[in-house]
């Protein structure tokens, strides 16, 4: 070959091009991605779930062979495909690029739709987990009272003895103020900027249960100059699709994308604190919902630390700085692992001096959202989690950080420590 | 001559097979040998297109008419090997609408029943389907599976009192007095050689009559019996889709050409073909712009083809033939009828008949002509049943069980098995053992190859095509070892080493074929699994090396003080947990 | 902006992981670009260095001995042997008492799972009592649901090899009874964990299912899944109880040992403060004057350009997805470097399927200094180096080097950038 033919010359089509087309009923056709599957198996060795449950058979059964097997007329989903947590660890495994995660969802959510008894305590059960925002919506208007309803252990026994929630969970408490009320009440932005301009993602957790970190979000944010819209919104969507609940995700991502899309054309970029959030709004919203402006949102979507490591110096402010605050044992949530942001806290945060931070391991936490919830999934959830809280007590201090809620929480009733998010301590550091 | 007249049936395809179990049925004697596998030859090498007759409706009306009638038959008799996918002849903006209009005009004169659809119509039953065709007429195609058939077949025939010999080749014809008596055949198998059917050397078999459904292969049992059969093989290439990009059978509705149906097919869709006229049945070139083609043609139909992942090609012969002095020239356009030659009155040759062309939609039709012409001979008039008892593995056929919770698969593994095996899944799958997947891409469980082991001896592609097993995206990759390993029941470790090697040969046959892209990926992958973590490539068993083992390492421990309990001392300088 | 270091290595297996680690030896700040999980964990988890000659039948007994034998483009032959000893010495480091064979430069017999002995340089420490070379008889112990491995076959394998010592199989049903489509992690967790078969732990059930068959066996074998965490525990356990030593046969995919060294590896990157970033896509790079400024990494959709001074390109071959290829032709995807191969596609492979494929050679051709040349032989950009799958020239299935290559190659090209700034 000489040089006139050099490489660059070729026309090659990217291997992964393949359009989902409605075809099974009104879901997707996803046998094409099959194609990128070479069977190594990847995806299985990364998978929390079969590592503890033999029930479940596995990402790459549940997702390139289960679709390959199929025929048009074929409808039935085997139904281990509730026993998915959705951590999606095997999208990140998978050198081959197979749409794990999205065949994962494609066939949940038709098992939900067409085989499960919608009157079943589990659809049911499901389907209220899935909601938490409706739950924290209404806990949330009188917080003390839920606080008190929700700890009581005759409440957590009623809840699995009728709905099969987990009794050995505490719930996590309501915050007596929500994030929104406390933006409202110190007036929005106090910033303001033409260039700068974020709209935050806060999710339900961080404004229910955590305003703290959105607090603490905001304090950063404005510090780099930033100005910050709050628009309304509703739940990313990410424990509907662990559900298979993929009507209530379209219907809360029918609101999402426009009120953010509007946004974005007047330059903001969308931002979550919680990593599950961002996650659903760059990958899932596109692969799953045709709603106008996805891509946008999707493109325009990042993560609170990702996008500050992108377009600010946050190593050179933290340069020198030390910071009085309690050693750390972090854990990286599946979800941020998918992303590209499993390192990023250690990395950042391991220069300052005043405290040492510590990455408790690759594994993943056990909870994955509303998993670890499920009566018939506790005990499955702590076992995946055993090697997390392993070297949660071998690291030094008592304190945990962690950028997803539910991670949180696994880690906090598994170690017993108080956990916090990496937005809190930079804003301890910076702000 | 005995009270019961014994026939000899050359050839395991789709013709012998339907032959031997139509005579048996009818109370005769019947031995069939094959040279390979059943379905060796054209019938193993096919699309698995079950014709409604639409593609003969213009040119062909006879054909059409049969196969019309015999795809009612096979959907009856042979349901577990049948998918009813239907057709679609799809007309493209450049392709005539004189044409379209004949053919449905040919399809209502055979009495097919069509249907035509809309851009918009055609396009809501296959998604991918151009944007720009015009309209379609839909057909009732279906797909078959050629291997399941010809070994139901081949166990019926048996259950009637029929041997089957697979692996005995035909060298010679017997001729006794200006008359076939029978043939020799070598026996693959025999000493030091892996044992398929009957063990060793060569066999003379003495029939009364000789039946020659050989195929494209026709000519050569005629030479050993001195007569000239002309039969004119044409090759088509078939490439297979890792998936199916459509559920429907796809035709190009024009006149003919290469490149114009796409066939749904068990898990893949297959792409064909070509119609070029070759010499030797068994040595002609398989080259690389057959399959370019069929990407490049299908995909002006399904353009998703283009890019999408293909995981073999594989070519056949077709035993093409028409009467000494017909002169056509392009095969296109040689008939696809069938030809009984009855040496006697051809030849002056009693003893033997011939039977040559045709196609596989109507086997059992041509099986069920020329096993009348054969009772005429001993003047049996026995009526043929073939057409109203069920094939094995067709009988009270209902996949409405749940399956799946009886036999504790998973749902889609559950499914396919029951797919494949039709009314055998009971004996099949029931089993008090563990019953893991063997082959993941295809669904094939232990009981399954197991069965399989059973009917096909050490014979793993017999296996394979039984099963499907091997025959999924990785081309074995994953199974190939684990086939050989469920051989170990009953063979000994060079019957399974031997098998496997066999397999793992065939499998790259085709593969070779489709090597860019993802397939490239998974062929470096599969050769670094059995090359390189198993070492198969120079396993010094395989390539008969003495090995010094003593001038290698043995371990930690060694060089230690002699005296050392080696189960204790870990050894090594970097050691200690 | 944010993302600025020394030297950015793109790929995370062995050579990648051993190219940053060398270059973070020269005071160099490194960073680690991987996209998904690397090919070890397809791959057997021994470290081959050269295990036969293209001319030779046998099996080599010292890897140094057949250098001299392969073509002058195999990169060992660029590199030099004393590379190729770096490269396991930088190993041996990484690893620590985790793998054996350091003792003597060769090679162990290593009994595969199908039963065939493979020559190896670095095995590890849970292989070890399998070698073939060691005269004690074996019991190789297989589970009824796992297909992949049959230890009769495997045993009468190694008979038929001439092994000095009796080989013996037998299946036995997994203690705890799972589906039979577990995955090899959930029998690893079971052992790692001791999980609670019947009122005992899943170690001392196991042991006492293999204790009948035992037979005087000083050694018993059992496919690779004995724990991962807790591997030296469950391996510790089982001898105690059945008074024989026990060892692991390498498996395919799903490969534990695999996914062990793996994290041997990041661990050591870790350690020499190698940054990493994973699950995003090296799509694109920026040049400026000839050299290579910046990759560019597919964040979800947004890339963002990754800046250092030297690069070096460890993205693997074929299987890692360094290598792409279409009809048309045999590409390395990232930069574009020039990878020969023959125009027509039926020229990349023979008809025998364990025949000499040239696709498995297809790879970059290096300079002296591994840096990938365009088809003139001048380097393709002054700062980018190139390591492992992607460097064309070997034959690695067959020659069983990858691991060699990889290491050798990693430390050279590693070095070369960290020196290059």
């Amino acid at each position: 070959m000489s040089d006139a033919q050099s490489p660059t010359d070729f026309d090659f089509e990217p291997v992964d091009d393949f359009e989902p087309v409605d075809v099974f009923d009104d879901s997707m056709d996803l046998r094409p991605g099959a194609d990128n599957c070479y069977k190594c198996t990847a995806c299985d060795t990364s998978c929390p779930v079969a590592e503890v449950d033999d029930e479940f058979p596995g990402p790459k059964f549940q997702g390139p062979e289960q679709w390959r097997l199929k025929r048009k007329e074929d409808v039935e989903i085997d139904d281990s495909i509730l026993s998915c947590s959705n951590c999606m660890r095997c999208d990140n495994a998978c050198p081959s690029s197979v749409p794990l995660s999205q065949m994962h969802n494609e066939a949940r959510g038709e098992y939900v739709e067409n085989q499960m008894d919608h009157r079943s305590r589990e659809y049911i059960r499901n389907r209220i987990l899935a909601n938490y925002r409706t739950l924290a919506e209404l806990g949330s208007k009188v917080p003390r009272i839920t606080n008190a309803v929700m700890g009581n252990s005759l409440v957590q026994k009623l809840n699995e003895k009728l709905l099969g929630i987990t009794a050995e969970r505490e719930f996590p408490e309501f915050a007596t103020q929500t994030f929104r009320e406390w933006w409202r009440e110190r007036g929005g932005a106090q910033v303001s900027s033409e260039e700068k301009r974020i709209a935050y993602f806060h999710g339900c957790y961080s404004n229910y249960n955590t305003p703290e970190v959105g607090k603490a979000l905001v304090r950063v944010f404005e510090e780099f100059g930033y100005e910050i819209a709050v628009p309304r919104q509703r739940c990313s969507g990410t424990p509907m699709f662990a559900n298979g609940m993929l009507d209530d995700a379209e219907r809360a991502a029918n609101v999402n994308v426009p009120e953010f899309k509007d946004l974005i054309d007047e330059g903001y970029d969308v931002i979550a604190s919680c990593t599950s959030c961002s996650m659903s709004l760059k990958q899932e919203y596109p692969e799953l919902f045709q709603i106008s402006g996805i891509d946008e949102v999707s493109n325009h979507t990042y993560e609170a630390l990702e996008y500050l490591r992108i377009y600010e110096d946050v190593q050179g402010a933290l340069e020198g700085k030390s910071v009085d605050y309690p050693d750390l044992a972090y854990h990286a949530p599946c979800h941020a692992r998918n992303q590209g942001l499993d390192r990023q806290a250690v990395e950042l945060f391991r220069e300052v001096d005043g405290f040492e931070i510590e990455d408790v391991g690759s594994s993943c936490s056990g909870i994955s959202g509303t998993y670890g919830w499920k009566a018939e999934k506790y005990e499955k959830s702590m076992k995946i989690g055993e090697d997390m809280f392993d070297h949660m007590h071998h690291a030094k201090g008592s304190v945990g950080m962690t950028e997803c809620p539910t991670c949180s929480m696994q880690m906090e009733h598994g170690s017993g420590y108080e956990i916090r998010h990496p937005l809190q301590l930079l804003e301890e550091a910076v702000a | 001559m005995t009270d019961t007249p014994e026939i000899l049936v050359i050839g395991g395809g789709s013709t012998g097979t339907g032959i031997a179990r139509d005579l048996a049925m009818r109370g005769m004697d019947v031995t069939l040998v094959e040279q390979g596998n059943l379905t060796h030859g054209t019938t193993g090498r096919m699309h698995g297109l079950l014709h409604s007759g639409g593609r003969y409706a213009v040119t062909d009306q006879p054909s059409a008419k049969e196969c019309i009638e015999e795809n009612r038959v096979l959907r009856e008799i042979a349901s577990h090997t049948v998918e009813m996918t239907g057709g679609l002849f799809v007309k493209r903006p450049e392709d005539t609408e004189e044409y379209f209009e004949k053919k449905l005009k040919g399809c209502k004169e055979c009495g097919i029943p069509t249907e035509v659809l809309s851009n918009a119509e055609a396009r809501q039953l296959e998604p991918y389907l151009a944007k720009d065709i015009d309209k379609a007429i839909r057909v009732p195609d279906g797909a078959i599976d050629p291997f399941r058939l010809c070994v139901a077949n081949a166990a019926s025939a048996e259950q009637h009192g029929a041997r089957i010999e697979t692996h005995s080749k035909v060298v010679d014809v017997l001729i006794e007095a200006g008359e076939v008596v029978g043939v020799e055949v070598e026996h693959t198998s025999g000493e030091g050689k892996r044992v398929h059917g009957r063990s060793g050397g060569r066999e003379k078999i003495y029939a009364d009559y000789v039946v020659n459904a050989t195929g494209a292969w026709a000519g050569r049992v005629g030479d050993m019996a001195g007569v000239d059969i002309e039969v004119r093989p044409s090759k088509g290439v078939m490439t297979i889709m890792n998936v199916r990009q459509v559920d429907t059978v796809i035709n190009r509705c024009q006149p003919k050409g290469n490149a114009d149906i796409i066939v749904p097919h068990e898990t893949t869709a297959i792409l064909g073909t070509t119609d070029e006229e070759v010499e030797d049945p068994e040595d002609y070139p398989e080259e690389q712009w057959e399959v370019d083609m069929m990407i490049s043609e299908l995909s002006k139909l399904v353009p998703m083809l283009q890019e999408a992942r293909t995981i073999r090609s594989f070519w056949g012969v077709r035993p093409l033939y028409e009467p000494p002095g017909t002169g056509t020239t392009d095969p296109t356009d040689i008939t696809r009828d069938f030809f009984l030659l009855d040496h006697a009155a051809r030849d002056d040759l009693p003893g033997m008949t011939s039977i040559v062309g045709g196609k596989f939609t109507t086997f059992r039709m041509m099986a069920e002509k020329i096993s009348d012409h054969v009772c005429a001979k001993f003047g049996d008039t026995t009526e043929c049943r073939t057409a109203d008892v069920p094939l094995p593995g067709s009988e009270d056929f209902s996949v409405l069980r749940d399956y799946m919770d009886e036999f504790g698969l998973r749902s889609p593994i559950g499914r396919r098995s029951v797919q494949r095996l039709g009314s055998r899944a009971d004996e099949v799958l029931k089993t008090n053992e563990p019953n893991p997947t063997v082959c993941e891409c295809e669904g094939v469980t232990r009981a399954e190859v197991r069965d399989a082991i059973s009917s096909a001896g050490s014979d793993l592609n017999a296996v394979r095509l039984r099963t499907r097993a091997s025959m999924g995206n990785c081309q074995g990759a994953f199974c190939c070892h684990r086939m050989a390993n469920e051989l170990a029941m009953e063979y000994p470790e060079p019957v399974a080493r031997e098998a496997l090697d066999e397999l793992y040969q065939e499998r790259w046959k085709g593969e070779r074929h489709a090597m860019w892209g993802e397939q490239l990926s998974q062929a470096m992958l599969k050769h670094l699994l059995h090359a390189t973590t198993m070492n198969r490539d120079r396993d010094p068993v395989r390539v008969g090396s003495d090995v010094d083992f003593g001038a290698f390492d043995g371990g930690p421990a060694v060089g230690d003080d002699a005296g050392a309990k080696r189960a204790a001392a870990d050894g090594g300088r970097r050691d200690g947990d | 902006m944010a993302i600025e270091e020394d030297v950015i290595v793109v790929g995370g297996g062995v050579a990648g992981t051993v190219a940053a680690l060398s270059a973070a030896e020269t005071g160099a700040s490194v960073r680690l670009i991987t996209h998904k999980k690397s090919t070890l964990r397809h791959a057997s988890g021994l470290i081959d260095v050269l295990g036969y000659t293209p001319d030779a039948d046998g099996p080599l007994a010292d890897p140094f001995e057949g250098l001299d034998s392969l073509p002058e483009e195999h990169p060992y032959r660029v590199v030099g042997e004393d590379a190729i000893r770096e490269g396991l010495a930088t190993f041996d480091d990484i690893v620590g008492d985790e793998y054996h064979g350091e003792h003597t430069d060769a090679n162990a017999l290593v009994p595969t799972h199908g039963g065939a002995v493979k020559p190896t340089a670095r095995y590890p420490k849970a292989a070890a009592a399998g070698v073939a070379s060691d005269d004690r008889d074996m019991l190789l112990v297989g589970f009824a649901s796992m297909t992949d491995f049959e230890a009769s076959l495997a045993a009468d394998h190694l008979d038929a090899a001439g092994v000095p010592f009796e080989a013996r199989g037998v299946t036995i049903e997994f203690p705890k009874r799972f589906r039979a489509d577990a995955k090899v992690t959930r029998f690893a967790k079971a052992l790692d964990t001791d999980e609670d078969v019947g009122g005992r732990g899943t170690r001392e059930a196991l042991a006492a299912a293999v204790e009948p068959h035992l037979d005087g066996a000083a050694r018993v074998g059992f496919p690779s899944l004995l724990g991962d965490d807790h591997r030296h525990e469950v391996r510790a356990d089982l001898e105690a109880y059945l008074g024989a030593e026990v060892f692991e046969v390498p498996m395919g995919p799903p490969s534990l040992p695999g996914l062990r060294l793996e994290d041997l590896l990041f661990d050591a990157l870790d350690e020499a403060g190698v940054g990493i970033s994973s699950g995003n896509k090296a799509v694109g790079y920026e040049t400026d004057d000839g050299e290579v400024s910046a990759v560019i990494v597919d964040r979800k959709g947004r890339e963002i350009p990754y800046h250092a001074d030297a690069f070096v390109l460890a993205t693997g071959g074929l299987v890692g997805k360094g290598i792409d290829s279409s009809r048309e032709g045999v590409r390395e995807p990232l930069f574009d470097c020039y990878i020969p191969h023959p125009d027509d596609r039926y020229d990349w492979f023979v008809e025998d399927a364990f025949g000499d494929h040239p696709f498995t050679s297809f790879g970059v051709v290096p300079d002296d200094r591994l840096r990938p040349t365009r088809a003139d032989g001048h380097a393709e950009f002054e700062n980018l180096f190139a390591a492992g799958g992607v460097v064309g020239g070997a034959n690695v299935a067959a020659e069983k080097s990858a691991s060699g290559v990889s290491l050798a190659t990693g430390v050279v090209a590693g070095r070369a950038a960290g020196d290059s700034i």
